[in-house]
């Protein structure tokens, strides 16, 4: 069975946000207003940001000091602590552990945003909007899953989004691969993300497969996961700079 | 049902059925690990093949056209500067492209009540013709003049035989305000004016001077690739260290970073060459054989060579004094460059860190020479030289006394006579409007001068002078907010167009095409200026035979190699592998060293004592060169040296050097400002969003009072403007930095009105020799 799973080589990453603005045009989500960013209220699924998270003034002295970068998107946990505490089972993990968010069950309490120990989960405090002619960019990708929208569909206001490994991309490979009446491979597809990164710092594909690249970068030295005793069983791995 | 519900109603409704089984089958659906997905997409897609033009990289894009709107950029992988990758700015330029600021159509405005008038293209073409055959019959073709911005390709040929058919030389591009110092570096050396393309992908050291590379430089993302293959995309890992006073995301990235003071690049590079003299590291084949005056010589006289001079003045101990760095970290960076060849010392080809006076141009000129002094010119992992796709040349213009005459004429902006050594003085054509030059019609195509250069607001008053100013922006900028026309060009999406493709060596060619039909009523420059030669008549009607702008390409790019179809499906052609040149052959004298020499033999020969400057100095006294800001006479003033940079603004009332940064997000152009998704990216490394700020080095602030987010006042010689201070600790306790692109006061409802615009306070003086801007030789002070 199919395990997907990231890989992002921090050492590649040059900080750029190609990801994140990726992720906002394939996904639908729009810019919000001057205020509201700098309320922290902009969702963008794939955020970049230095670390540490919070101005420290005690970041070093000059000229010792290091400031480093790094990019987040959603972790797709195997023990995912925000499909346990959904009390409406808006969402959950698919056999290809990817986490779905289902829009339409969603009843935006927002017990997932904060069970998430990587932030990750973002909250519609307002309709997405699009000022005038800038809506006519927007990707008219459709996907339902078991009925109900998912993925780049434009969300209502009060629920919960967040990165979907971009699988309304998946299912149109697999779409692909039906109608030339072929078997999918799981190297047919990335998120958008993976397929714009400048640095070339990000890997996607089957975690199953001991050949894939995702399956070697997993057993490099460097390999590590974002918060590891958090429990959460995180799966997208990042390569620890150095 | 054609009503939908709400998701309240459907909650109800699902509140209702809870009990039943067909909900709870419905729930244990939901549940169940075999989701039964379907996708809907629409119903016309395609996949376009373009090329980027947010930043002076030029990326390969394919565009994904669904019913007719572009909805996504994606990175083209045939591409070899960006191989399928893609920047935030490329990401997002469908918020350029569908922006509701854009202009709509040709606009003409009264001067008296500033009213603005939706015209036809026919009249704009008409007024436009007329006004240059009024001034070629009055036989003064030449007070027509073009400013340009980032237009490589075909462009920049087109507009240059556009402006000579007329007769005029004053055709001028925004190079002075950026990567022109870099240019003249590699001029006086290496004798090839452009930017030297650097063989990432085998080098073993890079030491990189006061560029952020990795954000903004000229290529931004030709570094990228280059940088993340040679640390982790190949078995051996290089090392990348960054000289830079402000710790950029580059410098944090690179394995190390060297602070140092700012404008002293020049004597920390001749500090390594000492050592690497001293140390007999030098590449002794090279130095000896292939380069001018590293020894001492004899030519009318005794003359002092490289060598002598570099080990009499740059001793590490010495440059130690001058840089802040410790003189054991200068001799190891020096063992390190020497000792781990292939290794490569870049320049900034963008970013104002060199345009400071005539002392950038000696930085410039250092930095290249540690290149020569291992023997990293044209070899593998080091320098390389960027070729051309040969294009077809234009038919020879038809002789034209109104024209020869025009084009006999000095240039209106002084290069090549009151800027001797210049190209082109973007800058300094307000002061010479302003001066009293008479210029009948000015176009700025690509341009916003009246915001991106520093002092920009001379513009303001010098476009007051100028009868008839026309605009081909796509916005309304702070340039074009004061033109007479404004003509507005369709964004890159919509238009025909090409870049040669830089930073690899090797030549290839990228083109734009209409990825969907124009929104509006705009109009290809290219295409205007064909119907205006038209409607001009006589033998500038017969410079310009072609029907559109697309055939001129077609013309042009006839012999690449690649066929008009071909091309627009690949959307690139290139003819990969560069192959370095033999030392001493043919090819190296006539493409690599010294073939663009104007004045010096064209001899193969590196310059470590320019004889190309030698022709501007040579002779010249002590005084005669102190006015240039140049402290050393005699053979000294044509090597490379350590000049002290020229501040403006008393070191003890104005304690800061002010260095305006160039973003990733942001960019370079004025209209990128407008897009509102980079506005909101823009200040990631200082937690910052739609605004300007000022990044301090916080012992520096705790002296001041300041604490993060203060609002400060910051003052110049110039002026004063204020904004909020962010306080960061990777940054010279003499330095602050403020990103540029913010402060507009046109452009759109995204730009506008948003932060400072650090331009205003910088030294509005052009550098005497070259006609440089200058950026970073302005001292500010910094309070509450």
């Amino acid at each position: 069975m199919t395990d997907w799973c990231m890989v992002i080589d921090l050492e590649k990453c040059v900080a750029c946000q190609g990801c994140s603005i990726a992720c906002r045009f394939e996904n639908n989500t729009p810019a919000v207003s001057p205020q509201e960013s700098k309320n922290g209220r902009a969702i963008r699924w794939n955020d970049v940001f230095p670390l540490p998270l919070h101005f420290a003034p005690d970041q070093g002295e000059y000229p010792n000091v290091k400031t480093h970068y790094i990019t987040r998107p959603c972790m797709h946990c195997k023990n995912a602590p925000c499909v346990k505490v959904c009390p409406v089972q808006a969402t959950f993990t698919d056999e290809e552990g990817i986490v779905h968010q289902n829009y339409n069950r969603c009843i935006g309490c927002r017990f997932c945003t904060v069970a998430c120990p990587y932030g990750v989960r973002y909250f519609n405090w307002f309709k997405p909007e699009w000022e005038e002619t800038l809506a006519e960019y927007r990707n008219p990708d459709q996907l339902s899953v078991n009925g109900s929208l998912e993925g780049p569909a434009v969300r209502p206001t009060g629920v919960v989004e967040k990165c979907t490994y971009c699988v309304h991309r998946l299912a149109k490979a697999r779409e692909q691969a039906k109608v030339e009446g072929r078997d999918f491979r799981p190297d047919e597809y990335v998120p958008a993300c993976v397929q714009t990164c400048t640095g070339k710092a990000r890997f996607f594909g089957d975690l199953d497969d001991p050949d894939s690249t995702v399956s070697q970068l997993s057993k490099s030295l460097r390999a590590i996961h974002l918060l590891e005793d958090s429990g959460a069983h995180p799966k997208t791995l990042y390569l620890a700079e150095g | 049902m054609a009503k939908t519900l709400s998701r309240r109603d459907f909650l109800k409704v699902g509140g209702v059925a809870a009990g039943s089984a067909t909900a709870l089958a419905a729930l244990k659906n939901v549940m169940s690990a075999k989701a039964s997905t379907e996708i809907k997409t629409a119903a016309e897609e395609k996949i376009v093949a373009s090329t980027c033009h947010l930043c002076s990289a030029g990326c390969g894009i394919l565009v994904r056209v669904a019913d007719g709107k572009a909805v996504k950029l994606e990175g083209n992988p045939m591409h070899p500067v960006n191989q399928g990758s893609l920047c935030p700015k490329g990401q997002a330029a469908p918020e350029l492209l569908y922006n509701p600021d854009r202009l709509i159509g040709p606009m003409k405005r009264d001067r008296a009540s500033g009213k603005l008038t939706q015209i036809q293209w026919a009249e704009a073409v008409q007024l436009v013709a007329e006004k240059l055959n009024t001034l070629r019959d009055a036989g003064h073709p030449e007070q027509s003049v073009l400013m340009h911005g980032d237009t490589r390709g075909q462009m920049r040929s087109f507009l240059a035989r556009f402006m000579e058919a007329v007769g005029s030389p004053n055709i001028v591009s925004h190079e002075s305000l950026n990567v022109a110092a870099a240019k003249l570096g590699t001029y006086l050396t290496q004798g090839i004016y452009g930017l030297p393309a650097y063989d990432l992908e085998n080098a073993n050291y890079v030491i990189s001077f006061g560029a952020n590379l990795l954000e903004a430089g000229s290529n931004p993302q030709r570094t990228i690739s280059g940088y993340t293959y040679l640390r982790r995309g190949r078995a051996t890992r290089g090392k990348v260290v960054v000289i830079d006073p402000r710790q950029s995301i580059t410098a944090s990235k690179a394995d190390e970073w060297i602070p140092i003071k700012p404008g002293t690049d020049a004597a920390l590079a001749l500090g390594m060459a000492n050592v690497i003299i001293k140390s007999g590291l030098v590449d002794a084949d090279f130095v000896k054989n292939y380069c001018f005056g590293f020894d001492n010589f004899t030519s009318n006289g005794d003359h002092k060579g490289f060598r002598d001079f570099v080990l009499d003045n740059y001793d590490p101990a010495k440059v130690e004094q001058i840089t802040g760095i410790p003189a054991t970290t200068i001799a190891r960076l020096a063992g390190e460059f020497a000792g781990n060849g292939p290794a490569v010392a870049m320049l900034p080809g963008k970013g104002g860190l060199l345009n400071g006076g005539f002392s950038g141009v000696y930085t410039a000129m250092a930095v290249h020479m540690l290149n020569a002094l291992v023997g990293s010119i044209e070899s593998k992992g080091g320098v390389m030289t960027q070729h051309y796709m040969p294009c077809a040349d234009y038919p020879k213009l038809p002789s034209d006394p109104i024209a020869t005459a025009g084009l006999k004429t000095n240039r209106l902006d002084g290069a090549g006579s009151k800027f001797p050594l210049g190209r082109n003085s973007y800058q300094s054509i307000a002061d010479q409007i302003l001066e009293g030059a008479s210029v009948e019609a000015l176009f700025l195509y690509d341009a916003n001068p009246a915001f991106e250069t520093p002092g920009g607001k001379r513009f303001s008053e010098a476009f007051k002078k100028v009868p008839f100013v026309v605009s081909f922006s796509s916005f309304m900028d702070e340039s074009a907010e004061l033109a007479d026309l404004i003509l507005p060009e369709p964004t890159f999406l919509e238009r025909w167009g090409d870049d040669h493709i830089e930073g690899l060596g090797y030549p290839g060619i990228s083109i734009y095409q209409p990825v969907i039909e124009p929104l509006y009523d705009t109009m290809n420059t290219g295409d205007f200026f064909l119907k205006v030669a038209e409607s001009m008549g006589g033998t500038v009607a017969k410079a310009f035979a072609w029907k559109s702008y697309e055939e001129v390409l077609q013309f042009r790019l006839k012999d690449i190699g690649a066929d008009w179809e071909l091309l627009k499906e690949l959307g690139v052609w290139f003819n990969p592998g560069y192959r370095f040149a033999k030392r001493g052959s043919q090819h190296w004298i006539d493409n690599i060293v010294g073939s663009e020499r104007m004045n010096a033999p064209r001899d193969g020969y590196f310059d470590l004592y320019s004889r190309e400057l030698n022709c501007f100095l040579g002779g010249m006294k002590k005084d005669e060169l102190a006015k240039l800001g140049i402290s050393q006479t005699g053979d000294n003033a044509n090597m490379p040296h350590y000049e002290p940079t020229a501040f403006v603004g008393n070191e003890k009332k104005y304690p800061f050097m002010l260095n305006v940064v160039t973003l990733m997000s942001l960019g370079p152009r004025s209209d990128a400002a407008n897009m509102p998704t980079l506005q909101e990216i823009s200040g990631m490394t200082v937690r910052e969003t739609w605004d300007s700020w000022l990044e301090m080095n916080p012992q520096s602030a705790a002296k001041l009072g300041l604490v993060e987010n203060d609002q400060v006042k910051i003052e110049s010689p110039f002026g004063r403007i204020s904004t909020k201070v962010k306080l960061v600790a990777g940054l010279h306790p003499n330095v602050v930095n403020l990103p540029f692109n913010q402060g507009h006061t046109a452009v759109g409802r995204f730009a506008k009105g948003r932060g400072v615009n650090g331009l205003e306070i910088l030294n509005p003086a052009s550098e005497p020799l070259t006609g440089l801007a200058s950026f970073t030789n302005t001292r500010v002070k910094v309070s509450k």
